[in-house]
């Protein structure tokens, strides 16, 4: 056997293989491409009236109806702009209330009940993201009434999973020594989670509380969608009268609201960090 | 009277593990500087947190302070633990707190719930806490964070929290495995001159044979869950210790 040989042998194997990797990534890419084309064609060509969009100059009219501002309507939006960015702040502050005994329920090493608890408590973190905002405002509307209240419900109960999962995580991951030191003073339960745990996770917990309010600005500005109070109300009103410029006015209420959260959360989470 | 004492102390940490200790018997008197010295795995750790029951035994006796500790219901453990001071390898401190609050939570078996919620320490328990901080030489560092602070220093702060219980037993755990050599010396040093002060006596795990031979007037050998050795320093013998480590793989 030559030196040759041996490089032979192994530029045949590199090709074999190089050509297997070849095929494989062009059957991927053919299937990606299959399924893409086959969902393309259930959804959008089989399914749209094309007979009512009418040509180009029809879409392009329709939007334009969107431009003309209607800028009478500023004086109506302080309130509810008001109205939603108060939801968000309560909502969020109701969810860290209810996501206390669920993230107490749902960390590992603390749950009372490693058995019975602990699935109650992550059962009730996946219940709370699984149903979607709208739907919760839809279930509150129905048993509390119209306002900005059902809203402010809809937007706790959906904090609830996030904000209760990630500070059930740290929870499970804090150091044991400084809880040990406080059990050893002769500290009580309570002690040991506030001096022991609570230094610990505070940090992580309150970013992730700044984050879901942002988040939360978001979703209260539709909770009137469904009757749940804040601008979503003012965006459906305009939307029913054909009030175009009206729509783009709460559509940019809604956007400055949004900066100013991204904004404000933005110095939290520096100064929490 | 003795302060502390054990008998046929047993522990296994689940029903079928391994036993750790193997029925230990010793007595802690008033004025003893008592030494655990053996390998890693030994047990020493174990057996030292089985006296304020941060571990539970699994058979014999604890006597401290003449209450049978294995007994205690969890407010009278609470209570006894109030008077076992503890001083931790990794000083177990609270990071994100400044290090007067540190030493003030020595105080919480003392201290109600809601007082606590607002870090509301009495003005006594403030006074007592600035005293022992200057005891052991910290008083430039009270409101610093604990994390600033360097090994020796944290330690210092862990002793100060443990003087804050006024306590009526030492228990160390490996104080100084976590500080150089220098420092060790220092802080073992303060450690038997505030015990001699306040009459207290301790209970130390240490690795350091050395030490334990310079600071402690007395010394158990723990071997795999068995005590090899329990006299006064001065009888033991180099051969005594090549019982304790004979086991050790070096």
């Amino acid at each position: 056997m030559s030196a040759t040989d041996s490089l032979a042998g192994s530029l045949n194997l590199q090709t074999g293989l190089r050509r297997k990797r070849q095929l494989r990534l062009a059957l991927i890419w053919g299937l990606f491409i299959l399924f893409t084309a086959w969902c393309v064609n259930g959804t959008i060509i089989e399914d749209t009236d094309w007979s009512r969009i009418g040509g180009r100059s029809g879409v392009l009219a329709s939007f334009g109806r969107y431009i003309q501002l209607d800028l009478g309507l500023v004086s109506e939006l302080i309130l509810p702009t008001i109205e939603t960015f108060m939801m968000a702040c309560v909502g969020t502050v109701l969810g860290c209330f209810f996501s206390l005994p669920v993230a107490w329920l749902g960390a590992a090493n603390v749950t009372p009940s490693r058995h019975i608890l602990y699935p109650v408590g992550r059962f009730l973190m996946v219940l709370s993201r699984s149903v979607h905002e709208i739907v919760w405002a839809l279930i509150f509307v129905s048993a509390v009434g119209l306002g900005a209240l059902p809203g402010i419900l809809a937007i706790a109960m959906r904090s609830v999973g996030f904000i209760s999962k990630i500070t059930a995580e740290a929870i499970e991951n804090i150091d044991a020594k400084p809880v040990e030191a406080i059990r050893a003073v002769g500290g009580n339960q309570f002690q040991v989670m506030y001096y022991g745990i609570l230094p610990q996770i505070y940090p992580v917990v309150l970013a992730t509380v700044i984050f879901e309010w942002d988040i939360n600005i978001r979703r209260s500005a539709v909770m009137g969608l469904v009757g749940a109070g804040g601008l979503g109300l003012l965006f459906f009103r305009q939307m029913n009268s054909f009030n175009y410029g009206g729509v783009t006015m709460v559509i940019l209420a809604i956007l400055l609201l949004i900066v100013l959260g991204e904004v404000i959360s933005h110095y939290l989470r520096k100064a929490v960090i | 009277m003795a302060v502390l004492s054990v008998r046929n102390l047993k522990v296994r940490y689940s029903g079928k593990g391994p036993e750790i200790l193997k029925g230990i018997d010793f007595d802690v008197e008033g004025d003893d500087f008592l030494a655990i010295i053996g390998p890693s795995g030994a047990g020493k750790s174990t057996l030292i947190r089985c006296v304020n029951r941060l571990v539970e035994p699994t058979d014999g006796t604890i006597t401290l302070l003449d209450q049978d500790v294995r007994a205690l219901k969890p407010r009278a453990l609470r209570e006894l633990r109030r008077d076992v001071g503890m001083i931790f390898q990794e000083f177990n401190l609270i990071n994100r707190m400044s290090v007067m609050d540190n030493v003030l939570s020595g105080r919480l078996g003392y201290t109600g719930n809601l007082r606590s919620l607002f870090r509301h320490f009495t003005k006594d328990d403030i006074r007592q806490a600035l005293d022992f901080l200057e005891r052991v030489g910290l008083s430039d560092h009270v409101d610093k964070r604990a994390d600033e602070l360097s090994g020796g220093q944290r330690q210092r702060v862990g002793i100060a929290r443990a003087l804050m219980q006024q306590p009526k037993l030492l228990l160390l755990d490996e104080p100084t495995s976590a500080l150089d050599p220098k420092i060790s010396q220092e802080v073992m040093a303060l450690i038997r001159e505030i015990a001699k002060e306040l009459r207290v006596p301790a209970l130390c795990n240490i690795h350091d044979v050395q030490l334990a031979k310079e600071f402690c007037n007395r010394i158990i050998g723990l071997q795999d869950g068995i005590k090899k050795f329990d006299g006064e320093t001065r009888t033991l013998r180099d051969a005594d210790l090549e019982d304790i480590y004979a086991m050790e793989v070096l």
